[in-house]
């Protein structure tokens, strides 16, 4: 049985000073890499949790993930295929190609109702979207159901990054409105991956179409030393942003073949 | 009258000595120096076909046939990242040429074409002073890494 191994990289928080002085936002950000085997295909996953030091934190409109250098996004064999951002809108994620999607994840929205705060779950879909300008984009197709119906398009692309990052994924969040005079939604949590974990494509083998699990993210033959660094920046509405870095650790076997070459 | 002549006469002599002194300076600075380049240029377009040798992460080392003006076999380190960059080497049988490449995707499927810019900076052999630029195209086969890559432009050696 293949074992796979997930690593959770201990979050950090880090808290940015927001342009008004009452309410500071905060972040928990995670990632990991499943599995985490060198010169290997992998899952990149990252998680944020977000809040405020006091009442409900300020509605989030930018998230950029920053990924270690030398890791083949573009040699992962995902997103071979494109979703238009138009079908995504209109018939919603199943008129995509199967071989467009990228990764999943789940979000969590507080919604104020009057004097109540509801707290509403969201499924994530990521598709690769064309290419713009040179830059290859996500699309990140979030839904939700209860209480409210929802169906959100985040666009996001694929940029380059300063070492040790190898490029960063800035995603540009819509604001939600809620009832009229009310705040906008705040999202509190958001995790996805981007990876060919629970992916299938298809392929034509023999004019037989044979379903196959794509090769993932491809990790260099060896770990940076202090392990693989990933880094967020966040983005709110009132003006303030926030910044949070992560890391990684190098699986035991790259550590143990640093100590006794 | 006398003194006339004597200065033309004068002339002359000086005029004589430098000449010489000069032509003497110009054979010993050839027979001494180095042989003067002869720049030659070269335009047009070489076509490589490149197949995997071997990757990690997002680094691939490929090689493969070249042709063109300009024929041998290319190796060639490239980054595919958020952009394409990388290093080549074009081996032909009067020397190597070398440079390196930055170029962005625009394909949207299996196979992802690029544009770029690439400079051709070092050589040995004949192109020992090579030097040039122009432009980096080529697709990207994202199932097998396969690479067609084409530059174009002027090279002066």
């Amino acid at each position: 049985m293949r074992r796979v191994r997930t690593i959770l990289a201990v979050a950090i928080t880090c808290a940015g000073w927001p342009a008004t002085a009452h309410a500071v936002e905060t972040v928990k950000f995670s990632a990991s890499l499943t599995p985490e085997h060198l010169d290997r295909g992998t899952t990149i996953g990252f998680g944020l949790g977000i809040g405020a030091t006091t009442g409900l934190p300020s509605p989030l409109t930018s998230v950029d993930v920053s990924y270690p250098e030398h890791l083949g996004i573009a040699l992962s064999g995902i997103g071979i295929r494109t979703c238009q951002p138009r079908a995504l809108e209109v018939f919603g994620p199943l008129s995509c190609p199967a071989d467009s999607r990228m990764g999943f994840g789940r979000a969590t929205a507080l919604v104020p109702f009057g004097p109540e705060v509801v707290r509403e779950q969201a499924s994530i879909g990521v598709v690769r979207g064309p290419t713009r300008e040179g830059h290859l984009t996500l699309l990140f197709y979030a839904v939700g159901e209860d209480p409210v119906s929802t169906q959100l398009i985040l666009p996001g692309t694929l940029d380059e990054a300063r070492p040790p990052y190898g490029g960063e994924i800035i995603v540009g969040v819509p604001l939600v409105p809620t009832l009229p005079e009310a705040p906008n939604a705040s999202l509190v949590s958001l995790k996805s991956t981007i990876g060919p974990l629970h992916l299938t494509y298809f392929e034509e083998v023999n004019h037989r179409v044979v379903p196959y699990r794509p090769a993932g993210i491809l990790l260099p033959q060896r770990c940076p030393r202090g392990g693989f660094p990933f880094a967020a920046r966040l983005g709110f509405e009132d003006g303030s942003d926030v910044a949070a870095h992560t890391t990684v650790p190098c699986p035991r076997a790259a550590i143990k073949r640093r100590r006794h070459p | 009258m006398h003194s006339k002549r004597g200065a033309r006469t004068a002339v002359f002599l000086v005029a004589a000595w430098v000449v010489g002194v000069a032509m003497l300076l110009a054979g010993s600075a050839g027979a001494a120096g180095p042989r003067a380049h002869a720049a030659h240029t070269l335009k047009g377009t070489v076509t490589g076909h490149l197949h995997l040798l071997k990757s990690s992460g997002s680094e691939l080392i490929e090689e493969g046939p070249a042709s063109g003006p300009l024929s041998g076999h290319i190796k060639a380190r490239l980054n595919v990242g958020a952009t394409f960059s990388g290093t080549f080497t074009l081996y032909t049988a009067h020397g190597t040429i070398s440079g390196s490449g930055k170029a962005v995707p625009h394909g949207e499927g299996i196979y992802e074409s690029f544009s770029g810019t690439s400079t051709i900076n070092h050589g040995s052999g004949r192109y020992a002073h090579v030097h040039g630029h122009g432009g980096l195209f080529g697709t990207f086969d994202r199932k097998t890494y396969g690479v067609v890559l084409q530059t174009t432009g002027t090279l002066t050696y």
